[in-house]
């Protein structure tokens, strides 16, 4: 089975945005694998597993400097890794990007197991899974926290507002992971020295087609608050007279 | 740059809305509804949009009209192949609702349906897909969408530059004031496409929580992490979430813990909340966990650390013991109830 993984790099969560005339300073960050796509890979790594004779390819559209982040795919035991050299502006370009990249290493027969992580930690916004299959014209589904793969395809499970979604889809199939899909791999040395001799290919993503959406602004904002601390659980509710009353009106 | 500012020259083009109301179970989404107000206070803004509606699957219309207020048609396609969302589905469905009414912008409520959808659909259409809050212009007309971005530290507006837009509109982007009442038509949407071709769907089924309350769409979170101890001690919370009706959130570790679904998870790699009132119990702050309270109106927090970082985005802070301030809370807000 060919199994194919998207990442993404991510600045480090814990690490503290800086902003300069405007814009995201990111000097001090350090970049991780988005959260998200560890699930991603994870799965992607444990079908491989399942099924002898199967390979994990991974692949990132971002600049020179995420190929740090497919050298750990690969010490968490994918098999190759494609950078697309690009700097996509839109999930749009990400997904164009991906696309393409994807059908020229897999030009007669599309790959039966797609995943990306359901969204990046970052900008968060979750679109490019959906964008990318609906470009490469195949099923997806988003957000799946399980999963069982059969003879002719998935099986997955999503959380929607107040229950879950069931599916059964046929292969070649995209799905995007959720936290809770599984407990991704630390990176062993052995993996990381095993990574080190696996190929990773560099190639040109050239895009001409212009965004559809562009960042106008971005503002750092403030969350510090004055905490007023109270001793007494019957003060807080006085406090919060409106609040509650707001609740119980809605319920109605 | 050139080709954004022709395109947008398009006038007749740019005043026709098409909002989509998400069914569950029969049952309009209150989110839905929401869009569709916030889509006529907008419309209403900019001078006499055309707003219409698409329903797709079977759906109790009788209360439609007057829960949704302003002018508009909607279109029922109550077909029984449309009560489960399948992709291919509701894609050849507002495909067909845009081109024929010759809408220039779709807006959704912001869900997993939506989140799941709308990139499709934007591919097929070519349209920009924003998410957030509406942002205005001087002039109040819509010049893009507003929301969060690195784990809400900073906050970004994105603008489209497409003729067609697509937006996700979150919970915080609610009509302000009530629609005044006006005429809603339901006509029956009859399918004019062939046949829907499903790529390769095989079965599919919902199942609903017996509490259905989501963190992500209530007006009151409770949300507890490892300073409850244990499974058990989420009980005080379920108990204040009842008599709020609000629902239950939890931190990370907590989820991890195995003490409550991974659904409840609040933050960066869980859910992001937007309630009127959230009060964090035994909750440390971390970046990560602030990263999903960051549209929360009053924030409470009740912690035995008054260093813990929580409290420098708290309104309120109650530097104690959950298990002692907790159960005392509980009976404070039940006589609060039993006055009002
Ligand atoms: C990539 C990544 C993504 C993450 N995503 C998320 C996320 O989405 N959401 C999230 O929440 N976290 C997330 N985290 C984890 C986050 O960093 C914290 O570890 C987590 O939020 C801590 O949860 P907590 O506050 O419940 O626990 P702790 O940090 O252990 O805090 C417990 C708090 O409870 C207090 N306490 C203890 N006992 C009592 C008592 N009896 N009464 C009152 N107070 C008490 C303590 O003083 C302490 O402040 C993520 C981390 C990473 C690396």
């Amino acid at each position: 089975m060919h199994l194919v993984v998207c990442i993404c790099q991510v600045p480090d969560t814990a690490s503290v945005i800086g902003f300069a005339d405007g814009t995201i300073d990111r000097s001090r960050v350090n970049d991780v694998i988005n959260p998200y796509d560890e699930y991603a890979l994870e799965e992607a790594l444990r079908q491989k597993e399942r099924l002898v004779g199967s390979t994990v390819t991974v692949f990132t559209a971002g600049p020179p400097s995420s190929g740090d982040i497919l050298r750990k795919a690969l010490a968490m035991g994918a098999d190759r890794a494609f950078l697309v050299s690009a700097e996509p502006r839109d999930p749009w370009q990400s997904a164009l990007l991906l696309c393409r990249a994807i059908l020229s290493v897999y030009p007669e027969q599309l790959p039966d197991l797609l995943f990306c992580g359901k969204q990046s930690t970052d900008f968060q916004s979750g679109q490019v899974p959906s964008m990318l299959a609906e470009l490469l014209g195949i099923a997806s589904f988003s957000g799946a926290l399980s999963l069982e793969a059969t003879s002719v395809g998935v099986r997955a499970e999503r959380e929607i507002e107040g229950g879950s979604e069931f599916a059964e889809l046929r292969y070649p199939v995209l799905i995007s992971a959720e936290k809770g899909l599984n407990i991704p791999r630390k990176i062993s040395i052995k993996g990381v020295m095993e990574g080190r001799k696996k190929p990773l290919e560099v190639v040109e993503g050239s895009i001409e087609e212009p965004p559809c959406v562009i960042l106008r602004g971005i503002v750092p904002l403030e969350r510090k608050k004055r905490c007023s601390f109270l001793t007494d659980a019957g003060e807080l509710v006085e406090l919060l007279r409106h609040e509650l009353s707001l609740s119980r009106a809605g319920e109605h | 740059m050139n080709f954004h500012s022709v395109e947008q020259e398009n006038i007749e083009y740019m005043n026709r809305f098409l909002v989509f109301l998400e069914q569950r179970q029969g049952v309009v989404k209150q989110a839905s509804i929401e869009a569709w107000k916030s889509v006529q206070e907008l419309a209403a803004r900019s001078g006499g949009a055309v707003i219409s509606a698409l329903l797709p699957g079977p759906a109790d219309t009788s209360r439609l009209e007057e829960l949704m207020g302003g002018d508009g048609v909607v279109c029922h396609a109550d077909d029984e192949a449309f009560r489960l969302y399948t992709p291919e589905g509701y894609v050849h469905l507002v495909m067909e609702r845009m081109a024929g009414e010759g809408c220039s912008a779709l807006f959704f409520a912001d869900s997993a349906l939506a989140r799941d959808l709308a990139p499709r659909l934007s591919v097929r259409l070519r349209a920009s897909l924003l998410s957030g809050r509406l942002s205005l212009s001087a002039a109040g007309e819509v010049a893009g969408c507003t929301r969060h971005v690195y784990a809400a530290s900073a906050e970004a507006t994105f603008v489209p530059a497409r003729p067609i837009s697509i937006t996700l509109l979150s919970s915080g982007s609610r009509a302000s004031s009530a629609i005044p009442g006006g005429t809603i038509t339901i006509k029956p949407h009859a399918l004019c496409g062939a046949s829907v071709d499903g790529f390769s769907q095989l079965a599919h089924r919902i199942v609903m929580r017996r509490d259905a309350r989501d963190v992500a769409e209530a007006g009151i979170v409770v949300a507890g992490g490892r300073g409850m101890g244990s499974e058990k001690g989420f009980a005080l919370l379920d108990e204040l979430a009842e008599l709020l009706g609000g629902a239950v959130g939890a931190s990370r570790a907590a989820v991890d813990a195995g003490w409550r679904p991974h659904a409840s998870q609040i933050g960066q790699t869980g859910k992001s909340v937007a309630p009127a009132l959230y009060i964090a119990c035994g909750i440390s702050g971390a970046i990560q966990h602030l990263a999903g309270i960051g549209s929360a109106g009053m924030v409470v927090a009740i912690n035995t650390d008054m260093h813990a970082p929580v409290f420098d985005v708290a309104d309120y802070g109650i530097v104690g013991d959950v298990g002692q301030v907790l159960p005392r809370l509980n009976d404070a807000v039940r006589e609060f109830l039993k006055k009002k």
